[in-house]
């Protein structure tokens, strides 16, 4: 076999192949497209395993309901059925649903001020804080995902599905709210990088009070946190 | 002599060859239906830059379904499995960049979702891959030295 052959049909099946898939990217729904060229900066940094960045600081209010749940964690991920609300299997000092005790703007900016940074990592404790006094909880994982359960409250910004974040994040500057006060991301915690991506993305639309959620749903589900399943909010 | 004929034998060359080719066809199609996955899953990898990490995700599994098509079909056979070790060979060398610099990644060779794995699982499953991708390199000489023999013996 010639090489000339073997070029013409190697050229062929590649080209082809870049066809087809551009095609099926053209046609494919908003969660399953992707932009070309992609726009990941950091796609060549092997980046730090997590616990190895400071945390915010944060601590509990003196006297204050303490937003953490102590106790063993549930040997397995509940599965809640769509549309309910799951509470935990030990509930006494669950973190309150959002709505519970609405805080004002002062009090979140009192504890958790602009950083004037893309974002920094919050504690389990902290995001449950935030949570019981409503502020805003972005969950950057997959839709799907987000679907089988996500923080009660949250809503989905699923940063791989990049047509339908962009549509979010210019829905959620178009809804005018302060940029200043906090805004909670959160993925799969470990080295799930998905929430820091969403902060960069949000940090570029000029929210400026970021707090990634470190260890996130894992970590709220173990907390015993309020868990909705259901689609995007 | 006879054991390079036998392992070059058309009965065993074409048997092989379809089996090399059902396997990137089954791995393809769960990359097609999800491509944003596959694409967080190179992005894992941490070689490609981020301009490229999205077109790769979108024309590798389009490469993988076509040489496995042809490789069943028995077209252009030669080229499909060349065009297949090349594959194998990228994998190899990808996934073993990041084990020696101990970067745990879900292969995302079969499943594009995330496992869920711990760390060690990660590492013990890149191992895994490894070998099996040597393996199959092995299947991919077996289809050439297959061609080459059918073509001798055509020219007989």
């Amino acid at each position: 076999m010639n090489l000339r052959r073997f070029l013409a049909e190697a050229g062929t099946l590649v080209g082809l192949a870049v066809a087809c898939a551009l095609v099926s990217n053209a046609l494919a729904r908003n969660e399953r497209k992707l932009p070309i060229p992609g726009q990941y900066p950091n796609a060549t940094k092997v980046t730090a395993r997590s616990g190895t960045l400071p945390l915010a600081p944060f601590e509990a209010e003196p006297g204050a309901e303490t937003p953490v749940v102590s106790g063993p964690a549930p040997a397995s991920p509940p599965e809640p059925a769509p549309g309910a609300t799951v509470r935990p299997s030990v509930p006494p000092s669950r973190p309150a649903s959002p709505g519970s005790n609405p805080a004002s703007s002062a009090e979140l900016l009192a504890r958790f001020p602009v950083h004037g940074q893309p974002y920094v990592e919050i504690t389990g404790e902290a995001a449950a804080w935030l949570h019981a006094r409503r502020a805003l909880f972005l969950d950057a994982r997959r839709s799907d995902v987000f679907s089988q359960g996500h923080i009660e409250g949250a809503r989905s910004f699923p940063v791989w599905e990049a047509e339908v974040v962009k549509e979010r994040v210019e829905g959620l500057v178009a809804e005018g709210r302060d940029p200043a006060l906090p805004v909670v991301l959160y993925c799969s915690g470990g080295d799930c990088e998905d929430s820091h991506m969403l902060a960069q993305a949000l940090f570029g639309a000029g929210f400026e009070n970021l707090l990634v959620y470190r260890d996130g749903f894992p970590d709220w589900l173990r907390r015993g946190g309020a868990v909705r399943a259901g689609g995007p909010a | 002599m006879k054991i390079r004929e036998a392992l070059t034998h058309p009965w065993f060359t074409v048997r092989t060859q379809i089996a090399l080719g059902l396997f990137f066809i089954v791995a393809a199609l769960p990359k097609i239906a999800d491509p944003p996955s596959f694409a967080h899953m190179i992005y894992n990898y941490r070689l490609l830059p981020g301009p490229l990490v999205n077109l790769a995700a979108l024309t590798m599994p389009w490469v993988e379904l076509l040489t496995g098509i042809a490789l069943v079909c028995g077209i252009w056979r030669r080229t499909a499995a060349s065009l297949v070790g090349a594959l194998l060979a990228v994998f190899i060398v990808a996934i073993s960049l990041n084990l020696f610099r101990g970067n745990a990644i879900d292969c995302g060779c079969f499943d594009v979702a995330d496992a869920g794995k711990s760390v060690e699982e990660r590492f013990r499953d890149m191992q895994f891959v490894i070998l099996r991708d040597v393996g199959m390199l092995l299947l991919v000489a077996q289809g050439l030295l297959g061609a080459d023999r059918a073509e001798s013996d055509r020219a007989a």
